[in-house]
């Protein structure tokens, strides 16, 4: 955010107080803060309301005295939370998942770009472009309904392939040694394409003359990549990487919800469906929120742990 | 320049194409299992075209009442939804671009803490319903309006306009608010593009609003029905895995479609409106998306 030196406004008589000169400029602006206006008011209500929303977890929630007017719970419902028979599951689950998901997921787009940036055929790199945007602009449940009919063992073409090829059936959908993988795949099948929007960006931005140089110094293709694509898509992925550990604690709601199934339950379970599943289809509000707010709390200081982290080594932050 | 075919091309080239090919197989595959017999599909066997064509799979669901309006609500709450978000979150980006105006910074403050911090659902939750949102077509519309990250990508824009197009623009007695309409409004097109498409397929694609705040089934979207139509197919499939032959058989004669060819021309009918607008929509949000992430 700029830095902005507001000159002194002229003042004829020079007597004006200081006071009446700051509310003169608001006066003056009083357009600008009605077109905020309405944003603001959202702001307040769908954005800090909620915030203070999250006292819920700590008070044993009635309908008829509502957010504000429940009595006091103290800490009840952080302490079911810990004791939970599934939690050391749940949060294994999530971080699991999450960590799967970085670990393929993160590199994906930067490979995809760094490939697309070495094509040479304008049209050939424009396809394939295209192409790999689809699958950004579907929804979940799309991308869910079409794997399981791509993978199930019920006529799903995969499987008909393999039994083509003599090998077995496979119920990849509904076998816990399949699950993961398949979450992982599918993730990375729907963003890799988007994702490598911006590394294209930063790679466009890199200096011609730098590749130049190398060539010169008789740098084949796969060491330029090495040596100036990849420290030059450095800050982005800094920058993407920090916002990506910050969100750890969110393994991909409508994804696990929507593939989930009874036979994997046990390792497809993310805090994000437990709170679903124990906030909204139970009713218990005050324990859902107390596992939402251990969520967010993590997250929050996982972003804060990692930019410091980054801004020490790499000299990179987010703010 | 050199154009020596190399290894390095080859391997290249082939990893692209095995990339565009896996994402555009599941489509082709669903494009023909819709158009095929459903009962016929059964049989597996469909791979890349239709072996008994037929429409049925379309005519059953295109007369579904609950589907129409299904796609109706989908239809207006992305409408509604984003010209609004448009609207307005274009509106508080104009405000910021003014670096006079005093409190500017804490505006922007006020709109970047939330992205740090969430509440979660429940907060959420609770606060449609002590609002009387749940239920209602409003909850599709209301708690979407603002975004932190498109109010950010529009004031970029508005940024890079020249200031003297408003100031003469003033000077010829246009109030702040012609100025937004007439001037910066007409010259955003790109920008607004980008977002609209955003926000669009943000709409058309949620399914999650319509799952956990509306029960009402006049209001829920095409998203909410295929999750209904996905959840109960695991369900049955679940139910009746092994004894559903003989059923299946039963009826063999007298249908052509089976709940898995309906669900498929249904989720075709999700699909089709996005994958024939985004293509066009590309180039502003490829320039839309560098922005918005950069600048963050």
């Amino acid at each position: 955010m700029q830095q902005q030196i507001r000159p002194p406004v002229q003042q004829a008589s020079g007597f004006a107080p200081r006071k009446g000169r700051l509310w003169k400029e608001i006066w003056k602006h009083k357009a600008f803060y009605l077109f905020m206006l309405p944003g603001v008011v959202w702001f307040i209500i769908f954005a800090y309301i909620p915030l203070y929303g999250l006292t819920l977890a700590f008070k044993d929630y009635r309908f008829d005295l509502g957010m504000f007017g429940s009595p006091w719970a103290g800490f009840k419902y952080f302490h079911e939370f810990f004791v939970y028979y599934q939690f050391k599951e749940i949060i294994r689950n999530t971080i699991v998942i999450s960590v799967l998901k970085l670990l393929i997921g993160f590199p994906a787009p930067i490979l995809l770009a760094i490939l697309l940036n070495e094509v040479r055929h304008a049209l050939f790199k424009r396809s394939v472009q295209t192409i790999s945007y689809l699958p950004h602009f579907i929804s979940w449940v799309v991308v869910a309904t079409l794997m399981i009919r791509i993978f199930t063992p019920d006529g799903g073409p995969v499987n008909e392939l393999m039994a083509s090829f003599g090998m077995e059936r496979v119920f990849f959908m509904g076998e816990k040694a399949y699950f993961y993988p398949m979450i992982v795949l599918s993730a990375v099948w729907k963003g890799i394409g988007f994702g490598s929007i911006i590394y294209l960006a930063a790679i466009a931005g890199i200096d011609p003359q730098l590749y130049e140089a190398a060539r010169i110094d008789g740098a084949g293709r796969f060491r330029q990549i090495l040596h100036i694509t990849l420290p030059g898509l450095k800050t982005v992925a800094v920058t993407l990487f920090i916002l990506d550990v910050g969100g750890l604690m969110y393994a991909g709601f409508e994804q696990l919800y929507l593939l989930s199934n009874p036979a994997v339950a046990s390792i497809g379970t993310i805090l994000d469906t437990h709170v679903i599943q124990s906030g909204l289809k139970q009713g218990r509000f005050g324990y859902a929120t107390a596992a939402g707010l251990f969520q967010s709390v993590i997250g929050l200081i996982l972003v804060l742990i990692v930019n410091r982290v980054s801004k020490r080594v790499n000299g990179v932050s987010i703010w | 320049m050199r154009n020596r075919w190399t290894f390095f091309d080859g391997f290249i080239y082939a990893a692209l194409l095995i990339l565009s090919l896996t994402t555009l197989y599941p489509f082709i595959y669903v494009i023909a299992y819709s158009l095929n017999d459903g009962m016929d599909s059964m049989r597996g066997g469909i791979y890349m075209w239709p072996r008994k064509f037929t429409l049925e799979n379309y005519i059953t669901v295109l007369q579904d009442v609950k589907i129409l309006r299904a796609y109706w609500i989908t239809i207006s709450r992305t409408v509604v939804g984003t010209v609004l978000h448009v609207f307005l979150n274009a509106l508080f980006a104009y405000a910021l671009t003014k670096h006079s105006v005093p409190g500017r910074k804490f505006f922007i403050l006020l709109i970047f803490l939330p992205v740090l911090f969430n509440a979660g659902f429940i907060p959420n939750f609770i606060l449609y319903r002590e609002l009387g949102l749940i239920n209602t077509f409003w909850v599709y519309i209301i708690p979407s309006l603002y975004s932190f990250f498109h109010i950010l990508i529009l004031r970029t824009f508005f940024d890079q306009l020249p200031e003297g197009l408003i100031e003469s623009a003033r000077i010829d007695g246009c109030n702040e608010f012609g100025i937004y309409f007439r001037i910066i409004l007409p010259l955003s097109g790109p920008v607004m593009a980008t977002i609209s498409l955003f926000v669009g397929v943000g709409h058309w694609n949620d399914w999650f609003t319509g799952t956990f705040y509306v029960n009402d089934e006049n209001l829920i979207p095409v998203q909410t029905l295929l999750q209904q139509l996905l959840t109960q197919s695991q369900a049955l499939a679940e139910a009746a895995s092994g004894s559903n032959s003989s059923a299946s058989a039963q009826f063999a004669d007298t249908l052509t479609t089976t709940p898995e060819s309906l669900r498929m021309s249904t989720l075709v009918i999700a699909v089709l409106p996005i994958m024939c607008v985004y293509p066009f929509l590309q180039r502003y949000f490829v320039k839309g998306a560098m922005l918005g992430s950069i600048k963050g």
